[in-house]
């Protein structure tokens, strides 16, 4: 399925950002234009103190072939949220559709929390200039907590097809510490919500629509969904709840699934055939994943080595 | 009653603090605050829930529960039961319920009692978030089970955070829900204050609720002004609001305390504030001198009461009022 490694594409540590915010680009997610891709990704600037990060929206455009970097978004994008908004302290990632003649963003806020360390919660932005900048429709999100889905719901994928706006998203099933001493770790999963006008959503409400590999532990975040050769194909991330920061044993990998209707999945890591080299920079790490169809051509996009700190990389895809 | 009277306003009887947490022994949960009272109606009683708290934590934060005291029915100023546990449990790690379960609302739904209460977590760079719960008792409401480890109604574009003070009604087949939700957080004195207003949602099963997005209630004081406890009561073929509202700031005082507040309405939608009608506001001395909130209102055996909180913000108790005038609620 891998027909191209194409190795690191963007290393933030290169450019000057916007925010000062000098390393990051997790989570890239592409915007097509005639003859570039815009790739939006998250980037972080130091708390005051320097103990803790906040994520920030910026955007780099690059060749159709993800071979050159164009340039770098040099303002804002998108501020973050007024004082207890559910993006006040981050936002981290962001799912960009094409909608009458606008761009939409599907954000991830995030929010401190006192006994765990966040909550999230998906928001709406909507862009009049092709997505160099965005406002809200609202300080509130559009999708977040429910009777069965209690927290930590984010990480949207939009998909607008057949007349009907469908959403994948990550939301969260318990908190969990490994031992009584440690800080909590939390477990979660990919659902779906449907919409007819993208802003009014209908969630199945704690319904998981891929099965687990590593047990019921399993977390599970950040799909993307293409439509690629009579069938659609879904990548994701998945991870072991405790330990995967510093175990690359139980850190981030790419899953994958593929359905002909929307309502079934069928998941097969395997067939993604993801293979890495020891020591390289996505060696202990694959995450946050996306696929897009640039120039006719599927591609990957994905995080390797500690969460995407030093940039995104590319795969060219061979799918059927 | 003429009914010029009717129209300049209610007129009620005060029948004195009914319940003081206070004097409560050998629950640790239930020291201090009996707020935000609700209604059951019973045969030989009235079950009145509140929300309490336990004795502050070593670095002075609170949790809340809710529970019950049981008043005669015969004679509302005298309790013949206080329960003996909570009637829900605090949430688990990391829900929206996990430090306080504040205030609640109870309806009979298919022989079964349905709470819908407000939740509160802790946050880092505001002091609290609320959420609105549901849970069901199958035993004529002295404990319940939730519905789902989440909240009942979600958060939207403007209703971004605090959802509180649900109270849920049920008219003509469709259930009601009106609670407040925040508009802002507002630095007062180096302290984030929630500033938030009156709203509504509707739904055909008490589950899939449909908000009408919009404040309900005018302000009047000041741009910034709090409401709290929509209490909606339907008589005489309109619909009449109590609720409580307060300034801003240094609002734990005689000052700029809570005060109840009248509004009625046609169809639920659109409301007349009228403030002047409500006929019930502080005393000159004792429990209730310094602020009047959070009303109740239930009908009783052809009588109408109101149930409400004095100073403090109930930390002492609730008392009752009773309605004095038979003639119309029409204005």
């Amino acid at each position: 399925m891998i027909k191209t490694r194409l190795g690191k594409v963007f290393d933030p540590t290169e450019h000057t950002l916007p925010q000062n915010c000098k390393e990051f680009a997790q989570s890239p997610q592409t915007l097509e234009f005639d003859d570039f891709t815009r790739v939006y990704f998250s980037t972080r600037s130091l708390d005051q103190g320097g103990q803790t990060f906040r994520s920030h929206m910026a955007f780099t455009d690059m060749s159709k072939d993800f071979s050159c970097v164009l340039r770098v978004s040099t303002q804002p994008v998108l501020p973050l949220g007024s004082l207890g908004s559910f993006d006040e302290h981050g936002i981290f990632p962001m799912s960009v559709i094409r909608h009458e003649n606008q761009v939409w963003g599907y954000t991830c806020g995030w929010n401190r929390r006192a006994s765990v360390s966040v909550d999230t919660a998906i928001g709406l932005v909507v862009s009049d200039d092709e997505g160099t900048t965005f406002r809200r429709l609202g300080p509130g999100p559009i999708l977040g907590p429910s009777l069965n889905e209690p927290f930590l719901v984010g990480d949207a994928f939009v998909l607008k097809t057949d007349g009907m706006f469908h959403m994948w998203y990550m939301f969260g099933q318990r908190w969990k510490r490994e031992t009584e001493a440690a800080t909590p770790d939390r477990v979660y999963k990919i659902g779906h919500a449907t919409s007819m006008d993208g802003i009014d959503w209908v969630k199945e409400d704690g319904v998981q629509i891929l099965p687990d590999r590593l047990g019921i532990d399993e977390c599970q975040a950040l799909p993307s969904v293409i439509w690629f050769g009579g069938r659609y194909h879904m990548v994701f991330c998945y991870r072991d709840v405790h330990g995967f920061r510093t175990d690359p044993s139980k850190g981030y990998r790419i899953g994958y699934a593929t359905s002909t209707d929307l309502v079934d999945w069928t998941r097969d890591d395997d067939a993604l055939g993801f293979q890495t080299e020891a020591e390289t920079w996505d060696a202990e790490m694959q995450c946050y994943p996306h696929l897009t169809v640039s120039a006719g051509t599927p591609y990957l996009l994905y995080n390797g080595n500690a969460f995407g700190r030093y940039g995104f990389g590319a795969a060219l895809l061979a799918l059927t | 009653m003429s009914n010029e009277d009717t129209r300049t306003g209610f007129q009620w009887e005060k029948l004195g603090k009914v319940f003081d947490p206070g004097r409560t022994q050998g629950r640790p949960w239930l020291k201090e605050f009996a707020q935000a009272p609700a209604t059951l109606i019973f045969d030989d009683f009235v079950r009145v829930y509140f929300s309490c708290r336990p004795s502050a934590d070593a670095s002075g934060q609170y949790v809340s529960y809710s529970a019950y005291v049981d008043l005669d029915r015969a004679d509302l100023t005298r309790v013949i039961r206080v329960a003996e546990q909570p009637i829900l449990p605090l949430g688990d790690l990391g829900t929206f319920d996990e430090f306080g379960t504040y205030p609640v609302s109870v309806i009979r739904h298919e022989g079964k009692v349905r709470a819908y209460y407000a939740g509160w977590t802790r946050c880092v760079s505001v002091p609290f978030n609320v959420a609105i719960g549901c849970a069901e008792s199958a035993d004529d409401g002295m404990t319940f089970q939730r519905m789902g480890p989440g909240p009942i109604i979600p958060y939207s574009l403007d209703e971004p955070f605090v959802m509180s003070g649900p109270k849920i009604r049920k008219f003509q087949n469709t259930w009601h829900l009106f609670y407040i939700a925040g508009k802002s957080w507002k630095m007062v004195r180096g302290r984030p204050e929630p500033v938030y207003r009156i709203r509504m949602a509707s739904s055909p099963d008490g589950v899939t609720w449909t908000k009408l997005n919009k404040d309900l209630i005018e302000t009047v004081i000041e741009d910034d002004e709090a409401q709290a406890s929509p209490d909606v009561f339907w008589a005489d073929g309109r619909y009449h609001m109590f609720f409580c509202y307060r300034y801003s700031e240094n609002y734990r005082s005689h000052e700029n305390g809570y005060r109840i507040g009248y509004a009625s309405s046609d169809d639920l939608r659109t409301w007349t504030r009228d403030d002047a009608r409500v006929g019930i506001t502080v005393s000159p001395t004792g429990w209730d001198s310094e602020m009047v909130s959070y009303p109740h209102v239930f009908r009783l055996d052809g009588r109408v009461y109101m149930a409400y909180l004095g100073n403090g913000v109930g930390r002492e108790g609730f008392g009752l009022a009773r309605l004095t005038s038979h003639a119309s609620w029409a204005a």
